[in-house]
């Protein structure tokens, strides 16, 4: 890594080649057969992550700059620490990205213009909110309406099914996982 | 999610991308089954009114 001279409103500016590793989360859809898996961010609205192609920012609120830019809040966002993942609302899908292109580093996380999930894994919300990642394996994946697909522990499932969230079909996780990493050709991500 | 202040830019720029190559399209290894041919219409019967 070598200092550059360049300055992007006042912060220290460095070049590498290394693409840098982050976490991150998805909301999930597809199929009712569990095909055509899509990662979309968990920010209504946002453009999704298309399997084996390169993830790329762009600015909803300013046409005028490339994303990310140092004083918007634009790009694909990552998190440095796992933990700081549950914090976000509704996520089916914790993962590794790479980054890389411009990336603007904050205290907890990082805006990229460029990135690629490298391992990803399902994960019970409810159990990763008030538990851990470990404590998040999923037995199946809910699918309801507009194919948004859930993971779910079976205890979870039964919360769900008691507070008038039927699905309207259940799939094997384990499946539905194999072929989100076949679909993103990517490795198991072991937490 | 708030990830805090900005602290720095990094301008990356990887030797090889961390993009796995676009999935093969695959040609079938043999030939195409035949289609078979359809059968001919049976001949109506025409019942004299």
């Amino acid at each position: 890594m070598k200092a550059a001279s360049s300055v992007v409103r006042g912060l220290p500016t460095e070049v590498q080649v290394e693409p840098i590793l982050a976490w991150r989360s998805w909301t999930l859809t597809g199929r009712r057969d569990g095909e055509g898996l899509l990662l979309r961010p968990v920010t209504a609205g946002s453009k999704a992550w298309r399997p084996r192609e390169v993830a790329q920012a762009s600015c909803r609120l300013a046409w005028s700059h490339e994303a990310p830019n140092a004083d918007c809040s634009c790009g694909l966002h990552a998190t440095r620490e796992l933990d700081f993942l549950r914090r976000t609302r509704c996520p089916a899908v914790l993962g590794r990205v790479a980054l890389w292109g411009r990336v603007i580093e904050h205290e907890h996380g990082y805006r990229a213009r460029f990135a690629y999930p490298q391992r990803l894994r399902l994960i019970c919300q409810f159990c990763f909110w008030q538990e851990s990642a470990a404590a998040s394996k999923p037995d199946v994946v809910s699918w309801y309406a507009r194919d948004l697909l859930v993971p779910m522990c079976v205890h979870h499932l039964g919360v769900a099914e008691a507070n008038g969230m039927r699905p309207r079909r259940i799939l094997p996780a384990g499946i539905v996982d194999l072929r989100l990493r076949e679909t993103y050709a990517v490795d198991a991500l072991a937490v | 999610m708030d990830i805090g202040l900005p602290k720095r830019v990094i301008e990356i720029e990887p030797a090889s991308l961390p993009v796995p190559e676009p999935a093969p399209i695959l040609e079938p290894s043999v030939d195409p089954l035949p289609v078979p041919e359809p059968a001919p219409e049976p001949a109506r019967e025409t019942t004299p009114r």
